[in-house]
């Protein structure tokens, strides 16, 4: 081509071209004014996803020992937020970027606006008052237990001010004075693999601390304080109420939060610290990023102990050790920091690394309900002025709560449905964890003599309402706060840690690691754990399953008699001074009994007077059955379950007989009491006369 | 000496002279627990004595066993136990209001008190006791019922405070200021019974107020006597509990026993030595001289000049 050819050509054509797309952006950019009613949904669709094209979540891995992201991010929260300690309100604004992976437009976004819970008609406090919650008994109402989470403002970019269309939702139980969730309806629907951008202005009043957020005289931990929007899973929105018994569910992402408070503050939140800035107005504004997670928390307190020099080398890089302790607990700074180590370790080399770069653990103000309590890379434990070294408590706390980074944190299950997916599992690690840190019967206690193990306290919490609920109940379901702590923390562990006796411990824990390696960064159904485990055992669990988990039946099996004659009773002449002849033959009888409806196959250990010791097995299919042996020796006892796996049975007492008494068990029982009444005797006696 | 050590060596004294009581009232303590812990006892036993996994209790102290024990059904509401206990402990209050007045004149006493005026002085001073027991009962629980409600008080206003440390120091100091404060009414209406007892005293009115006038006068000496005693009491529990944690091994039933009842023998003894310490009070400083006549020599005609036979005067004779 000559080139005075090409020098008029390339403008001709550079013109053309520009022109062409100039009146197809024209189009695009008027496109959401000109659809403002759309003829039909695909239209209103696709006017949307073109108008999300700028819009993205960060891949950004400033708070993950990852070079890249590690969970499939569904939302970007940017909150600048100004805390005013002394009305403990919380004013802020929040951009949430969502990004529709659901594979369907979606034409409204529920919220959760969980503060709301604390008002006296919310579902939460109705539920609270019949059937108990953790902290408060809210015999009265008092003021200082009133909470709000309100949008001041809803703008939704390219689709304008949607505030007028915020409203209430009660999809659990129709109440309609409850407002924790909030549903708003957009005019053009969001196509699937776009994104949208919320604008919203919102004002969090937190109540005096209950359900492990709220302040306490001039502490404060923002937990749940902020709107967050639902999930969207298996085909519908999940965004249930906010119940008394129930925790949270949220998708993954990234968190940009600013935190605008007093100077004097010492602040601990989720994620990484990027920014600190003073301000003219004797505040200051503190920046975190938290990348892979599902929630944000904050506290702030003048009165933390900060320790910050611990680092744990993990797997996948080093991690920070962030404790913010109460004054007057300085002296358990060295016990915090060892467990939460320890429990680091321990999930590293039991069930996957722990991926972020730090953990902050906050030791809460005391006689606050904020004890205890998860958010991601964030944990509150919880401890007293006075804490023997032999009465692990704290320990407790921080290991379950730690836990959770795992069951909750990562494995992110639906807490609303299936709490024991989070809570269960956890206690049931938190059972392994403490066993191998602490010792099997020592974990809980072990103090001037008196000890006690976490998997007797797991056990004991179930046993008392064994035939309340099934485990998979919505949390929210449960027949009363005792009934949902017993079967969700204490029946799950006891039936992992009978499971083991079926599979084996090890390939128990093979499944266990294979879960969370499969699992993390998504939000597994119940259907999804068990499998994994028939999987990996390569064993058909469906009748395990189908009465532990899915049912109700409770397990109690009882050696119902045991005897023994001799053969040739009929001959036996002898007084009754007279030695038995060692050549006797006897006749012997054990009978066992399944007394409730719970079947499971178990073993039997007979001991006999001479030593002998047989094993038998029984499928327990039938009400009871008899073993009978003709030996010279008589049944001296028989234990069912002689290795002691089975942690279900509601009433170890009589999973064994023995044919002789032994009272020694009872008497020192007896003195025990004896003293105690002996000396409440006396001391009545010292003031009263 | 000083004074307070005075009325601890002759209260003791006392108690030592009669270390009988101590034993009577041990005895009665023992059985009338015995009655109270039978229903206890049937349960456990019922429970554990032919399971092999009670065998936990024996070798250690497994709180969750013994959780898992009490929480069976077979052992029942934990009121069908405790209840008995409980009645068999007021019980014992009842005795000790019965026997108390035997015991005081036999500390009273500078010879061994005869069994018939112990048991004359109790039934002479039941009904005595008992408006006592009515009186201190109303006044001691009155006061008690004030000073624990202050307490709450200041228990809600240092729960307020953001030092954590002062709930605990405002409950110690609270309890303490308590703990003194119910001492002295007692020391008071010890001092009463005491009173009614010794002086024979009908007038249970009167005798409140000679108690409490003197508790008021000498609030010092007495209250430092019964603190030594209590602080004593409180070392014989803890330093028999270290013992007993120490030094019984916990599958030794029979050693358990001996330490645990040796420990509740010895614990009898502080509240003894606190009525010793009371007696010894009464004796110097409340009971009234007895208005004796100057002797006045009739006049006589004329000395006799026989030998003079003397005799013993009336007041030294053994009482």
């Amino acid at each position: 081509m000559k080139i005075r050819w090409m020098i008029l050509f390339f403008p001709v054509v550079s013109v053309v071209i520009i022109s062409v797309l100039v009146k197809e952006h024209g189009a695009n950019a008027a496109s959401p004014q000109t659809v403002a009613a759309p003829a039909s949904k695909s239209a209103a669709v696709a006017a949307a996803s073109n108008n999300s094209g700028m819009l993205a979540i960060p891949d950004s891995t400033l708070a993950i020992n990852s070079p890249k992201p590690m969970s499939e991010r569904v939302v970007n929260y940017e909150i600048d937020a100004k805390y005013d300690a002394a009305k403990h309100i919380v004013d802020a604004t929040e951009v949430l970027t969502y990004h529709n992976l659901t594979g369907q437009a979606l034409d409204h976004f529920p919220f959760h606006l969980y503060q709301n819970a604390f008002q006296p008609n919310s579902t939460w406090i109705r539920e609270a008052k019949i059937a108990g919650s953790r902290d408060v008994s809210y015999e009265k109402w008092e003021a200082k237990e009133y909470g709000s989470e309100e949008i001041k403002s809803l703008e939704v970019v390219g689709q304008g001010d949607l505030t007028s269309q915020v409203q209430y939702i009660q999809p659990d139980d129709g109440n309609k004075d409850d407002k924790t969730v909030v549903d708003v309806h957009l005019p053009k629907a969001i196509a699937p693999g776009s994104y949208v951008q919320f604008k919203i202005a919102f004002q969090t009043n937190f109540p005096e601390t209950q359900a492990r957020s709220g302040w306490k005289r001039d502490f404060v931990l923002g937990g749940q304080w902020f709107p967050k929007v639902g999930v969207f899973w298996h085909g519908a929105w999940n965004c249930h109420q906010y119940h008394a018994f129930t925790e949270f569910f949220a998708d993954f992402g990234v968190y940009d939060v600013k935190l605008t408070l007093p100077q004097f503050e010492v602040v601990g939140a989720s994620g990484v610290k990027i920014g600190e800035v003073i301000n003219a107005d004797n505040t200051k504004t503190v920046t975190y990023h938290g990348d892979d997670i599902h929630d944000f928390a904050w506290t702030a307190s003048p009165r933390y102990k900060v320790k910050e020099d611990g680092v744990f080398q993990g797997q996948m890089g080093p991690v920070q050790m962030r404790i913010l302790m109460q004054p007057a607990h300085w002296n358990q700074v060295e016990r915090h920091e060892r467990i939460l180590r320890e429990s680091l370790e321990h999930f590293e080399s039991w069930y996957g690394p722990y991926p972020y770069k730090t953990i902050t653990l906050v030791d809460p103000e005391p006689d606050s309900a904020a004890g205890g309590m998860e958010y991601p890379t964030f944990i509150t434990g919880e401890t007293s002025w006075f804490a023997p070294k032999g009465f692990y408590e704290l320990e407790l706390v921080v290991e379950h709560e730690f836990g959770h980074q795992y069951w909750y944190g990562m494995v992110a299950t639906n807490e609303f449905e299936d709490a024991w997916m989070d809570e269960g599992i956890n206690s049931y690690t938190e059972v392994k964890v403490l066993d191998s840190i602490l010792g099997k019967k020592t974990s809980i206690m072990n103090l001037a003599g008196v000890t006690m193990g976490e998997r007797e306290e797991q056990r004991l919490g179930y046993i008392g309402v064994a035939d309340l609920d099934p485990i998979a109940e919505k949390a929210y379901d449960y027949y009363s706060f005792n009934s949902y702590g017993g079967i969700t923390y204490g029946k799950t562990a006891s039936v992992l840690l009978t499971l083991e006796s079926i599979i084996g411990e090890d390939t128990m824990a093979k499944a266990m690691r294979t879960y969370f390696m499969k699992y993390r960064f998504t939000h597994p159904t119940k259907e999804d754990f068990l499998n994994t485990i028939q999987e990996v055992s390569g064993k058909d669990l469906k009748w395990y399953f189908d009465q532990a988990i899915y049912g109700s039946p409770v397990m109690d099996y009882k050696v119902l008699r045991v005897e023994s004659y001799p053969v040739n009773w009929y001959e036996q002449k002898k007084s009754a001074f007279q030695k038995e002849d060692k050549n006797t033959v006897y006749r012997s009888y054990v009978w066992l009994q399944r007394k409730e409806d719970f079947v499971m196959p178990v073993d039997v250990e007979i001991n006999f007077d001479d030593g002998e010791k047989v094993r038998e097995h029984w499928d327990g299919v039938s009400r009871w059955t008899r073993f009978t042996y003709e030996k010279k020796a008589k049944v001296e006892s028989a234990e069912i379950d002689p290795d002691h796996k089975i942690q279900i049975d509601r009433t170890d007492f009589n999973n064994s007989y023995t044919e002789e008494a032994n009272p020694k068990p009872a008497r020192k029982l007896e003195n025990y009491w004896m003293f105690v009444t002996q000396w409440v005797a006396q001391a009545l006696a010292w003031w009263a006369v | 000496m000083n004074e307070n050590e005075g009325l601890l060596s002759s209260g003791w004294s006392r108690v030592m002279r009669n270390k009988r009581y101590i034993f009577w009232f041990y005895i009665l303590n023992v059985l009338l627990a015995w009655f109270g812990a039978g229903a206890f006892n049937n349960q456990v036993h019922q429970i554990l004595d032919h399971s092999l996994h009670a065998n936990r209790l024996v070798n250690g102290f497994d709180l969750g066993v013994l959780m898992e024990t009490f929480s069976r059904p077979e052992f029942g509401p934990k009121i069908t136990s405790a209840a008995p206990a409980m009645h068999f402990a007021f019980f014992f209050l009842l005795m000790t209001a019965l026997f108390l007045p035997g015991v005081l004149q036999g500390y009273a006493s500078t010879y061994r008190l005869p069994r018939e005026d112990f048991f004359r002085a109790c039934g002479r001073n039941l009904w005595r006791f008992i408006r006592l027991m009515i009186v201190a009962g109303i006044v001691m629980g009155a006061v008690a019922a004030a000073l624990f409600g202050l307490h709450g008080v200041l228990e809600r206003k240092a729960a307020e405070s953001t030092n954590e440390l002062l709930l605990p120091e405002v409950q110690f100091a609270g309890l303490v200021v308590i703990f003194l404060v119910m001492t002295a009414l007692r020391i008071w209406f010890d001092l009463a019974q005491t009173d009614v007892v010794l002086s024979d005293q009908r007038a249970v009115r009167k005798s409140i107020g000679s108690g409490f006038r003197h508790m008021w006068r000498s609030l010092g000496r007495l209250l430092g006597s019964y603190l030594v005693t209590t602080i004593v009491a409180a070392i014989i529990l803890v330093a028999g509990l270290w013992v007993w944690m120490k030094s019984v091994p916990p599958d030794n039933i029979v050693g358990a026993v001996v330490v645990s009842q040796l420990i509740l023998l010895f614990l009898l003894i502080p509240r003894f030595w606190q009525r010793g310490v009371v007696v010894s009070y009464y004796l110097h400083n409340m009971v009234e001289p007895i208005a004796v006549q100057p002797f006045a020599p009739a006049p006589v005609a004329a000395p006799a000049p026989t030998p003079v036979i003397q005799s013993t005067p009336p007041e030294t004779q053994e009482a």
